[in-house]
């Protein structure tokens, strides 16, 4: 009996400890895939943050995101008399710098020579700017110090301090420099990491000493922002960018959900002349790519709807807003999830609405668009992320000038100005991270929408 | 009715008010984004306003960043085109010939300012079909060899010259690829046409014999042999290889030694690459011709054949490639100008290497076996067969016979 | 008066109601439906008049090299990833169908491919597919590291073998792949390999780094599969759209798992069905109408691609990535030479013929012979 009692319990532990190592290897599984879904994105991000995202080998060990370097920025931007968070060197601070160099057995120890370079921002955007004040013009290399010298194994390790004074009456918020050392010379450490080592190690190169911790992490995010603007009105294209999409988005959400309701409507529940032939055009409409209608769109927005805009003074609806909002006022699935869901709503309060003597447009109004609530929340999210992520018809109809772009097209701009040169993927990165922002945190907020969306149609957009 | 009449009233003012703006003409300007957008820009503000402001003509730009010459097809056919554009060598032919372009020989002849007889002849031609000028050369550039001087240095290799043959340069660069154990490499060698071609003109070879393309010509294959051998040999990368798109990108590796490039590198190392120590010299001579080869590569004004505003674009036009405007662009080292007067300009004298590689570039193009870059109304499709040829052989995928036969089958298909 | 107004008001409200929608439908739809097939009988270039050239287009279609390109790429590219995408999104649903802890987090985490934009995932993995870039990497590591993670996976498979052999031995049910001993035998393979690793038993391959071109390049991969063969960076583009349109398909399949009646699996437990016999036989059978949908969509989807294709751009040969979606814009808006608007629409046609056909054909083949949906 008792060996009996034993053994049975022995079976519960074993069963236990079974569901619950069960559990262990969904989650496992679970948090495999997840790395593979979200970790492209997380490495994307950190990437973005990098000084050169294609460095080989690809690390995770990201500069920007070192303790050690965020201190350092902190202490050279507070030096620089503003914040440590966004800094600035201001008229009468003095900045130093710390470094640390090894000079192998038998190169002679000089100290490094320090320039302040005059640099342009952005890639030959900004090259014209010739009125532009440099820092270097302002601010003199006050000192350049040997703070200790130790000797190590084949060669001696040699720390400076180098010292820049604005005793000029300005505030720059920029800072960069250039340390350049005799070939051989080996870099070993600094108050923070330089941005560049070039010209096989001789030099040593930081974009801005007094920058502060957040330009300084989000160096590429604020390029961005900064290397990009309209030259004729000076705004920055990427906010200009954010706003169009938004502002496109917005609109059509708007006219999808009223017009998709309408139509949704009337094709579930009222009878007219054509209605089944409608309703297989429709299914048919959404089977069609929109590379087979695009040209006759093209068109017809170039001569802006059959000449129809002419009446109003207007022109041409490509490169406007009207023309793409105005050929996507409603799309045909939305449509169709309208009528899916009206057609599953029961017909009786409708029907006791018309007895009461209700019309067609107010039982629409009143009882059909309350009760439509769910199915309405889902379509403007679906709504929203398609026309966010919207692509081929934008490229078509937006072609110049860039301010008129929405985000998708002037992520696509970015690729030729940062990627047909120089491989500069950190603008590139930064950009599509910023971009996907909305549209995920959107995401998280109404996930349920989203999930929704998805059961009610079945179409992604 | 009321309402109607004061609708009518309303409709007629706005009439008026736009008929009245419409007083002043402005002139579209159409071109590339970048660092064009920021010259020509600065060349409105400095010398159209002053000029024509007074004439009741603005000037406005409208660069297109992405895929110009889509751009310009389109708008075209859509009649949204710019009045004044730019015209690069490479296609310009089929927008002309399509009638999209304005002949300018009467503007020409009424024109106090601007003559057929002040723009370098060769650049002028490569925009005449049928004894007729559609287009002004704003500037050209021909290609250079820019070359790391610390890679030189460090490797105590003497630094590339003009007077280099093929073999010489070959020489230096393994002196200097051994010198660093395979670390550095010597020439950027990209699988194209664009570069690659300056080789084959070196070697005498000529593009199109009787309207026909003969890549089995034995100096297409001595250039072929010697571009593809340096990969071979290890004396040579391809961008792609080091994750870069095309010369410039690679010399801001500092992983290859020269670069085949022309003036427009010199403000992307500018903004890329500012520490860095290049210099500029000729392109290597071919040792059996003694000749070096090169490209000329050029953009022109042309003038929207459907625009309302001709007269006034040609006048923009007048202003824009004015000596003083052609000075000005020069004396910063953003072009090298088309006017035949500015080749004794002081500032090719000057010692900074941006001006003497802008020098370099003005002498290239008229060194040598030199030819534009345009190829007859096949424009990239002719150099594509060529250019796989290149990628094709330098990535081991195929043999120098085999790539060049299939191109060879594929010109002929192109070409019959 | 009153009446006549309601009751014209009545008879028109479906009309009215239709109107906004019907207006773009027929303008931008029909209309434009139309005038491509108008269009594709012509020589339109933008400029000139179109001049009727009757099928000429057509056949001039079949003679160019591209065309028949983008063709064999479109098809190809719709039947691999139509394929892959509905099998790991069923595979994945089945995964996800589970009533645990945080489960949503992690439905969050699955979801964000899909919500984001084709121009952000496009770039993103532009970036991981270079020459020098993260996913050669990762390959890198592979391989010099394979050594490693085969004996890992030898141990695994032979540790778990005793460990369910243990227990069979006991006359306990078990299977083979129970995940309860997964858990333990990782953990055990995971001490032997490292103890291995320390004592230098088994070391990493002092392997180059892989160079994969994943863009540039035309060359056709799997090399053995002849004329069935695809550019690899239309294997990458591959890659990225499954990976992109797994999760929505996984949160259809998810739906339809939750209506499956738990009793048929109870039943089939009590005849004794294995894991996989019930997937097999309850889980498929019963997703019937979803995987229809699943593939129609997948179909669709997949044979209109060209957002990849445009931004990627030159980064790879245009003959390695080209669709038919591609082809149709490329012919209408061409770089240096004149709009082929006729020959453009010729295959914007054939496109949306290919698409018709290839969905009829699924749903004879499926045998689901209602709509669209269910």
């Amino acid at each position: 009996m008792k060996i009996q009692q034993n053994y049975t319990n022995d079976i519960n532990l074993k069963i236990k400890r079974r569901r619950w190592m069960n559990v262990g290897a969904i989650y496992l599984i679970l948090l495999l895939f997840s790395v593979l879904f979200m970790g492209t994105f997380l490495f994307g991000a950190m990437s973005s943050l990098k000084d050169n995202p294609s460095k080989w080998p690809p690390t995770l060990k990201t500069e920007q995101l070192s303790l050690k370097n965020w201190i350092g920025v902190y202490i050279l931007a507070r030096q620089g008399g503003a914040g440590g968070f966004f800094g600035e060197l201001k008229s009468g601070h003095e900045v130093s710098l710390q470094i640390t160099y090894k000079y192998p057995t038998g190169v002679e120890i000089i100290p490094p020579e320090a320039i302040i370079p005059k640099r342009f921002k952005g890639a030959g955007r900004a090259a014209l700017d010739l009125d532009k004040e440099f820092t270097a013009d302002f601010v003199e290399i006050k000192l350049i110090e040997e703070i200790s010298r130790t000797s190590v194994k084949n060669g001696t390790q040699v720390s400076y301090k180098i010292s820049i004074v604005n005793s000029s009456q300005k505030d720059f918020d920029e800072l960069p420099i250039d340390l350049v050392v005799p070939y051989k010379v080996k870099f070993k450490k600094a108050t923070f990491s330089p941005n560049r080592i070039e010209r096989l190690g001789m030099v040593q190169s930081w974009n801005n000493l007094v920058g502060g911790v957040i330009p300084y992490i989000f160096h590429n995010h604020f390029r961005v922002f900064n290397e990009n603007y309209s030259r004729s009105t000076g705004k920055r294209l990427f906010t200009t960018w954010i706003y169009n999409s938004f502002f496109i988005t917005i609109v059509k959400v708007i006219t999808t959900l009223i017009f998709a309701s309408m139509a949704g409507y009337a094709l579930a529940r009222l009878k007219f002349y054509g209605r089944n032939y409608l309703f297989v055009l429709i299914l048919f409409s959404m089977m069609v790519p929109g590379q087979v209608t695009f040209i006759s769109n093209y068109l017809v927005l170039r001569d802006g709807i059959f000449g129809f805009t002419k009446l109003f003074g207007g022109g041409s609806l490509l490169n406007t807003f009207t023309g793409l909002i105005i050929s996507g006022l409603v799309g045909a699935t939305a449509v169709f999830i309208m009528k899916q869901f009206f057609e599953g709503l029961p017909r009786e309060m409708e029907e006791s609405a018309r007895i009461d003597g209700a019309s067609t447009y107010q039982i629409f109004a009143k009882i059909m668009l309350p009760l439509a609530k769910p199915a309405l929340g889902a379509l403007t999210i679906l709504t929203f992320q398609g026309v966010w992520n919207e692509f081929f018809w934008p490229l078509v109809v937006l072609t110049s000038p860039m301010d008129k772009f929405t985000l998708t097209i002037g992520l696509l701009s970015f690729k030729n100005t940062y990627a047909s040169g120089a491989f500069d993927w950190g603008p590139i990165l930064a950009g599509a991270i910023i971009s996907a922002l909305p549209i995920i945190i959107l995401f998280i907020v109404f996930q349920r929408y989203f999930v929704e969306g998805i059961s009610f149609s079945g179409i992604k957009g | 009715m009321k309402k109607g009449l004061s609708i009518l009233l309303i409709v007629t003012m706005l009439l008026v008010f736009s008929a009245v703006s419409m007083a002043e003409t402005e002139v579209r300007i159409v071109g590339w984004g970048g660092t064009d957008q920021s010259i020509v820009e600065e060349l409105i503000n400095k010398f159209v306003v002053p000029e024509l402001a007074d004439k009741g003509i603005t000037a406005v730009y409208e660069p297109i960043v992405d895929d110009f010459q889509k751009n310009l097809i389109n708008s075209l056919s859509a009649g949204t085109a710019g009045d004044l554009f730019y015209m690069d060598i490479f296609w310009a032919e089929y927008i002309i010939k399509a009638g999209q372009v304005e002949p300018l020989d009467n503007y020409l002849a009424k024109s106090a300012v601007l003559s057929k007889d002040d723009i370098i002849p060769s650049l002028l031609d490569a925009f005449t079909f049928d004894g007729k000028v559609y287009g002004i050369p704003k500037d050209f550039n021909s290609l250079a060899l820019v070359y790391n001087k610390d890679l030189f240095d460090v490797a105590g290799v003497s630094y590339p010259d003009e007077k280099d043959t093929w073999d010489d340069l070959e020489n230096k660069f393994s002196k200097l690829v051994k010198h660093f154990g395979g670390e550095v490499t010597g020439l950027c060698l990209a699988p194209e046409f664009a570069r690659f071609g300056a080789f084959a003109y070196a070697a005498g070879w000529e593009p199109f014999v009787d309207g026909k393309t003969n890549l089995m010509d034995p100096a297409f294959k001595e250039a072929f042999n010697w571009y593809t051998g340096l990969k071979e040999k290890g004396l040579g990368v391809m961008p792609a290889d080091i994750g870069q798109g095309w010369g410039g990108g690679a010399l801001t590796t500092e992983k290859v030694a020269a670069a085949l490039e022309g003036a427009w590198v010199l403000g992307f190392l500018r903004d890329n690459a500012p520490n860095l120590k290049y210099g500029v010299t000729f392109l290597p001579k071919n040792p059996r011709t003694g000749q070096p080869g090169n490209f000329i590569y050029t953009v022109a004004w042309g003038i929207n054949a459907n625009s309302k505003n001709k007269d006034a674009a040609f006048k923009v036009m007048e202003a824009l490639t004015s000596p003083a405007a052609q000075q000005w662009v020069l004396e910063r080292g953003l072009a090298i100008p088309s006017r035949k007067a500015l080749a004794d300009n002081p500032y090719f004298e000057k010692d900074t290497p941006e001006a003497q590689a802008n020098k370099i570039v003005f002498l290239g193009a008229s060194a040598g076996n030199v030819k534009p870059f345009k190829f007859k109304e096949y424009g990239g499709q002719w150099m594509d067969p060529i250019n796989v040829a290149l990628s094709e052989v330098m990535s081991g995928q195929k043999t120098v016979d085999e790539a060049l036969e299939i191109a060879q089958e594929q010109l002929d298909e192109l070409m019959k | 008066m009153e009446n006549r107004w309601s009751s014209l008001k009545e008879k028109t409200a479906p009309y009215v109601l239709l109107s906004p929608f019907l207006f773009g439908f027929i303008v931008f739809f029909s209309y434009a439906f139309i005038r491509s097939l108008y269009f594709s009988f012509t020589d339109y270039d933008l400029f000139s008049i179109p001049n009727w050239v009757g099928i000429t287009n057509y056949i001039n279609l079949f003679k160019e090299h591209l065309f028949t390109r983008a063709l064999r790429n479109s098809l190809t590219f719709a039947i691999i990833v139509t394929t892959l995408q509905t099998i790991f999104a069923l595979l994945l649903a089945v995964v996800m169908n589970q009533k645990i802890r945080g489960i949503k987090y992690f439905r969050t985490a699955y979801y964000m491919p899909s919500v984001t934009s084709s121009i952000v995932i496009t770039l993103i993995f532009m970036w991981m597919f270079q020459r020098k870039g993260v996913i050669n990497y990762l390959l890198t590591l592979l391989h010099q590291y394979g050594l490693t993670i085969g004996v890992f996976l030898a141990l695994l498979a032979g540790i778990q073998f005793l460990l369910v052999f243990k227990e069979k031995l006991r006359g306990r049910q078990v299977e083979y792949l129970e995940p309860s001993y997964i858990i333990l035998s990782i953990i055990l393979a995971s001490i032997i390999t490292y103890v291995f690793k320390d004592f230098g038993i088994i070391k990493p391959i002092e392997a180059k780094a892989v160079d994969i071109f994943w863009l540039n390049t035309r060359e056709k991969v799997p090399f053995w599969a002849g004329p069935f063969a695809f550019p690899r960076p239309l294997g990458a583009i591959m890659i990225l759209n499954i990976w992109t349109t797994v999760p929505t398909f996984m949160i259809l399949y998810l739906a339809g798992l939750q209506g499956i009646p738990k009793a048929l699996y109870e039943a089939a437990e009590v005849d004794g069905a294995k894991g996989w016999q019930k997937f097999w036989y309850i889980t498929v059978p019963q997703l019937k109408h979803i995987t229809f949908l699943v593939v129609t969509l997948g179909l669709i989807g997949t044979l209109q691609m060209f957002d990849q294709v445009k931004i990627i751009g030159n980064q790879a040969p245009l003959e390695s990535t080209i669709t038919l979606a591609y082809y149709v814009y490329q012919s209408a808006f061409p770089g240096a030479s004149a709009p082929k608007v006729g020959m453009a629409s010729a295959a914007a046609i054939i496109l949306a013929v290919l698409t018709l056909t290839v969905v009829l054909i699924q749903k004879v083949f499926s045998g689901e012979g209602r709509g669209l949906r269910d």
